[in-house]
């Protein structure tokens, strides 16, 4: 029982972050982009205690704590760059900002 | 509580970086006079946490319940983020900068420091918890600095993509390291290792697999390596020249520390004083087509750059492909080899950007172009470029020729089915040397328009510049010492 609900964990994790890392590719809106990465992480913390279910052990739950503390710190100094970017300019496109090129 | 106070004897460097850090804010909030001793603190505390790594003794052992691997190769790699960071808050006059005019200079030597706090603990992270912790407190007050021209609007786009990408990449490493724990069932790396020489589940190879090649991608993002480097160049050229060049030596030292310590201690087992590879993950493959990549997208994209900022950016990320030679190589020597070119890196690396900045602060420009006479206007410069250059192209008796001369040599000694890649690795420092040779180049044979006036240099910058370029030579009169200390801090204990 507790085995086929690891394992449905697992798949669900594996789709979130497959949609997550697809968002960021394909998603043009830095928002939006922003919204998939944390996607992404979200899919890492619930492989993280599907396994450590799985293992008996608490390891993999204690880092779920400090990912979702890294991932608001990010938020928070990716908003201030947005902030910035927004005042010089009125989008989020990503593609518009390319003052940066090869 | 005795455990806590041992721990806390071996992380005394560390200890101190973080009261510098405490310091250089409440001096910023204090204002006034007192923001005067902001540089001297941090340069203060860095030196004193030099002096206490080399008086640090004792066995190896792990601290902090296991996070922290205090041993004689984190001592080697701490000592030289300390001596990188140190290198860049003495070399670079931020005062005369054109680009820091009007900003703050407290929070950018917080957040300097901040980043070089991180680092070390990245280089002796000894737990999959601590090697992201770590990595994230190295990338997230880089974004900063990256954004630190705030009303820059190339700064700012810099960082945004700075971020999205390492986010992004560290969300997939992240997913790599949750794969190795449940694979293994432990998130210390002794353990990890333990898991890998006893028997796997089957069907965990693909798995494996998988979580070498998610853990590599954050590796890769902070080596900058192909194709993890697109933030590379946009992040080099938007943000101020002394974090670029601080971004191209001290986080990507603690990436290599991390790499070395995840594919030489977890992936593979110890067997009598050698490595010998895991059987189910052969990740020296994986590996060595990434650092095929890297060396020859990044030489090959430097030979069209007329930004000096984004040519060495390239610059930097072939060299990660050179330094990753080492680690394919799998051995002690390949582990040698990395430090040695890392060493050297730091050296030259430095004192490249260094010219760039002192030319920008006179000149106001990072184009090639605005390059030519210099030997005329500032023969000094010319000549601080030149060994700068000779070095990175790796010719002896300049000190980057070891650190080429150590990877290839590893590269080699594990047997002809390698050759080919020591040669791609030869080629690619013939084509590097034609760039390189382009700037110098520029800088001698290029016709002038009209007659610049001689270029006004800082007495600080001068002195530092001459004080790197013989740091790039000197060493080679004493190698004996510099072979010794590598050989002192890669030692695979016979098991």
């Amino acid at each position: 029982m507790s085995g086929s609900l690891v394992q449905h964990a697992l798949l669900l994790s594996v789709a979130l972050f497959t949609l997550g890392a697809l968002g960021v590719f394909m998603r043009r809106n830095v928002i939006t982009i922003f919204m998939c990465i944390e996607l992404m992480l979200n899919a890492v913390n619930l492989a993280f205690v599907a396994f450590s279910r799985s293992l008996g052990t608490f390891d993999g739950q204690v880092l779920v704590f400090f990912v979702m503390t890294v991932a608001a710190a990010e938020a928070a100094v990716g908003l201030a760059i947005v902030i910035a970017l927004h005042r010089h300019r009125d989008t989020l496109d990503i593609d518009s900002f390319n003052l940066l090129k090869w | 509580m005795d455990a806590l106070l041992e721990s806390l004897a071996r992380t005394v460097p560390e200890a101190i970086v973080c009261l510098g850090l405490l310091l250089v804010v409440v001096l910023d909030s204090a204002g006034g006079a007192a923001r005067r001793a902001i540089g001297p603190i941090s340069v203060l505390s860095l030196l004193l946490a030099l002096v206490a790594l080399s008086r640090e003794t004792g066995a190896p052992v792990a601290s902090w319940s296991g996070m922290i691997a205090s041993d004689p190769l984190s001592a080697l790699l701490r000592a030289l983020i300390l001596l990188g960071t140190l290198l860049v808050l003495l070399s670079f006059d931020l005062g005369r900068s054109r680009e820091l005019k009007g900003l703050g200079l407290g929070e950018f030597h917080a957040l300097l420091l901040a980043v070089a706090f991180a680092c070390l603990l990245l280089a002796s992270a000894n737990d999959l918890v601590m090697v992201y912790l770590a990595l994230e407190m190295v990338s997230i007050p880089s974004y900063v600095l990256v954004a630190y021209l705030k009303r820059d609007p190339r700064s700012n786009e810099a960082a945004l993509k700075y971020l999205l990408f390492g986010a992004a990449s560290s969300g997939t490493m992240l997913y790599g390291l949750s794969l190795v724990y449940g694979i293994a069932g432990t998130t210390s790396i002794a353990g990890v290792s333990a898991a890998m020489a006893g028997s796997l589940p089957a069907g965990s190879s693909f798995g494996l697999w998988l979580a070498a090649l998610l853990v590599f991608a954050g590796f890769g993002f902070k080596v900058a390596a192909v194709p993890f480097h697109f933030w590379c160049p946009d992040a080099y050229e938007g943000a101020p020249t002394p974090v670029a060049a601080f971004l191209s030596v001290v986080p990507k030292t603690a990436g290599f520390a991390v790499m070395m310590r995840f594919c030489f201690e977890a992936l593979s087992l110890q067997r009598g004083g050698a490595l010998a590879l895991v059987e189910i993950v052969d990740w020296p493959q994986l590996l060595m087509w990434i650092s095929v990549a890297t060396m020859t997208l990044g030489n090959v994209a430097a030979l069209t750059q007329t930004n000096m900022k984004r040519l060495l950016a390239y610059s930097s990320i072939a060299h990660a492909g050179y330094v990753m030679m080492g680690v394919v190589a799998m051995s002690e020597d390949g582990g040698r080899g990395v430090l040695v070119y890392l060493f050297t890196y730091v050296l030259m690396n430095l004192g490249a950007f260094g010219v760039v900045a002192a030319i920008h602060a006179s000149e106001g420009s990072f184009d090639l172009r605005d390059y030519a006479g210099l030997h005329r206007r500032s023969p000094l410069l010319a000549l601080a470029m030149a060994t700068f250059l000779l070095s990175l192209m790796g010719l002896p008796p300049f000190v980057g020729f070891f650190g080429k001369l150590y990877v290839f040599g590893a590269i080699i000694a594990r047997g002809p089915e390698f050759y080919w890649y020591a040669g791609v690795g030869a080629v690619n420092a013939a084509v590097a040397a034609f760039y390189y040779f382009r700037v110098m180049r520029a800088m001698v044979i290029d016709p002038e328009t009209g007659t610049a006036p001689a270029l006004s240099l800082g007495g600080r910058e001068a002195l530092a510049l001459c004080a790197l370029a013989a740091l790039n030579v000197l060493p080679t009169l004493a190698w004996g010492r510099v072979d010794e200390w590598t050989r002192a801090a890669m030692v695979l204990l016979p098991r």
